[in-house]
């Protein structure tokens, strides 16, 4: 299992009910990831309208997790 | 309908209010002057009024003709009395009906100020003591000319300049920036490259609302202001810089009449419509700088493709709820433009907006705030970060962080960003004359359009549409009669994709066929199941 700090914003703040978390996975992948946290907090965004950042670089969705990575899911907004 | 008379005979009001009916007015203002017992101290018995006719007709018409131009107003007609009138009589009944009520107070009151400063009528008062006087009705003082410049609220055309508005208050004012001058990176040399820019500011909503406000304040020289909207009362709680009484009025009207107020010195132009793939590159190519500040994310995507095309630096933002993202396209090769972070344009029922999802006012005012001093930075040549990123701020956790964007991984990758903007905006070009956009399909048929859905069944099945519709599937249409339409048809797919192209195919069989923009996943939430 690997330990990950997860952080939210817009829309995914709104359905997770929270700004960060920290979470036990099993997931290889960012990709594998989000699809497991899509399933938990029904996440309706598809991960091709989502940016991954971790440790603050925007990422690739086939990055491998490590411990104590810190990742961030960007939505796109709209508001103005 | 405008008409000024001049009567001996007590008016008909019921029928001149009457005359004043109009399909598109939504407001009514009369005013009636009346003879009142005393005039400076002496009790009055009566008065007489004298005019020259013709030219007290000739004059008031002309005043009328004003208005309109002014204030946008529909009809309007103003009757003056001539002759002996009582105590208690009416003097001048002044009538107008425009679009909104604010048109037609204002209109109302620019009528009677004018009539009274210019018309040649003069008026003889008859006092209690038996003696009479001539009165001069021409020192009044008008109201308009203590408003804010005004602009001319009810063109269509797309681009005014104002700058003959500024005469009056700009005589009366000299700008102070000593306070930023102060600043030995600005100094005069700064406050000189400030007055010689132009910025376009696209959106003067929550965003665009402090933009606009810190660059006028600062001294641009130029502000380009694009919007399209009239404020409506659920702006106000972000949208600072209007108020209450401008409820229904063009932003661009409000916003260039506050630039005046605040610094006559700016120059101010307008554009009433959004900028489009056909004009985007024309206009962006007459400014230094642009600012997107729009909640939209098709004018987000054609503002960086525009930008990249001109060579012209952009910041955008964007808020949601309690958040914002800032990003500066600086438009210099090989650093990175919004495509890089985003290819395409997410579905835009993908994208959190402030309509569907609510925001607190503050929130476009700090990331609009940040753009204006992201824009002032580039104006000025100050120092900036060397990298380019993504700035995410959260305001209700107080954080920001800054994600460095890699242009090697974004348009790089297709060609550079000047020739993934070229093809995104000849895409756009080709789209625009073949798209619509609407959130709710009920209003494209309230608009006239037949619906067409050119969905599979099983996508109809899962994802009905709530009106009325021709089904006919995307392969089939071209072998389709159409027969039953009346009037354009509006075809929808689930992305816009298939209905555009189906639409092209109708086209070239005559049929006046347009397509969904962003098809059923555009659509408001709830507008299909």
């Amino acid at each position: 299992m690997t330990r990950v700090n997860l952080q939210y914003y817009a829309q995914l703040r709104e359905q997770a009910g929270a700004s960060t978390e920290q979470v036990s996975t099993a997931a290889v992948t960012l990709r594998d990831l989000y699809d497991e946290l899509r399933a938990r907090h029904g996440f309706t965004l598809p991960v091709d309208a989502l940016k991954v950042a971790v440790n603050t670089q925007f990422s690739d969705w086939n990055r491998a997790l490590a411990d104590g990575d810190t990742v961030v899911f960007i939505p796109p907004v709209a508001g103005g | 309908m405008m008409r000024f008379d001049l009567t001996a005979a007590p008016a008909d009001l019921a029928k001149l209010r009457e005359e004043l009916q109009h399909p598109g007015s939504g407001g009514f203002c009369a005013f009636e002057g009346w003879v009142r017992n005393n005039n400076e101290g002496r009790e009055v018995s009566g008065l007489e009024y004298e005019a020259y006719t013709e030219l007290a007709i000739a004059e008031g018409e002309r005043i009328l003709a004003e208005a309109a131009e002014r204030y946008g107003v529909l009809a309007a007609s103003a009757v003056h009395r001539v002759g002996d009138l009582k105590i208690g009589d009416l003097a001048v009944w002044i009538g107008a009906s425009a679009p909104h009520r604010d048109e037609a107070f204002r209109a109302c009151r620019y009528i009677i100020d004018e009539i009274k400063h210019r018309l040649p009528i003069w008026k003889k008062e008859h006092y209690l003591e038996g003696d009479t006087a001539w009165v001069a009705c021409s020192h009044t003082e008008r109201a308009h000319e203590m408003e804010a410049p005004h602009l001319h609220g009810h063109h269509h055309g797309h681009t005014h300049t104002h700058e003959h508005h500024h005469e009056v208050t700009a005589k009366e004012f000299t700008p102070d920036y000593s306070r930023q001058t102060r600043l030995r990176d600005v100094g005069a040399s700064g406050q000189a490259k400030l007055a010689a820019s132009r910025v376009l500011v696209i959106g003067a909503g929550g965003l665009g609302v402090p933009v606009i406000s810190y660059l006028a304040g600062a001294g641009v020289g130029t502000l380009g202001i694009v919007d399209h909207d009239v404020l409506d009362a659920s702006n106000l709680h972000r949208q600072v810089m209007y108020d209450a009484r401008d409820v229904g009025q063009r932003k661009v009207d409000l916003a260039a009449r506050r630039v005046a107020a605040l610094n006559p010195s700016v120059q101010v132009q307008t554009y009433a419509e959004p900028l489009t793939a056909q004009t985007a590159l024309d206009v962006f190519a007459q400014y230094d700088l642009v600012v997107e500040c729009t909640d939209d994310l098709a004018s987000r995507y054609l503002a960086s493709d525009a930008a990249v095309l001109t060579g012209t630096p952009l910041v955008l933002a964007s808020v949601y709820q309690y958040e914002g993202q800032l990003q500066v396209v600086t438009a210099v090769p090989g650093e990175p433009c919004l495509r890089c972070l985003w290819p395409d344009m997410p579905a835009p029922g993908l994208a959190g907006s402030c309509v569907e999802s609510g925001v607190l006012g503050p929130v476009p005012g700090v990331l609009g705030t940040m753009q204006a001093m992201e824009a002032l930075k580039l104006l000025l040549g100050l120092p900036r970060p060397a990298d380019h990123a993504l700035q995410l701020v959260n305001l209700l956790d107080g954080t920001s962080q800054r994600l460095p964007i890699d242009a090697a991984s974004g348009c790089a990758l297709h060609g550079g960003c000047v020739a993934v903007a070229r093809a995104a905006l000849e895409q756009a070009q080709a789209d625009g004359d073949i798209e619509r956009q609407f959130h709710y399909l009920d209003d494209a048929i309230a608009a006239g359009y037949a619906v067409v859905d050119v969905r599979e069944a099983d996508e109809i099945t899962a994802a009905p549409l709530h009106v009325t519709s021709l089904r006919i599937p995307s392969g089939e249409i071209a072998a389709c009669s159409l027969a039953g339409i009346d009037g354009p048809a509006l075809l929808v797919c689930a992305s816009g994709k298939r209905s555009t192209h189906a639409a092209r195919t109708l086209r070239q069989r005559g049929v006046d066929a347009w397509s969904l923009a962003g098809g059923v996943a555009a659509l408001a939430p709830g507008a299909s199941s």
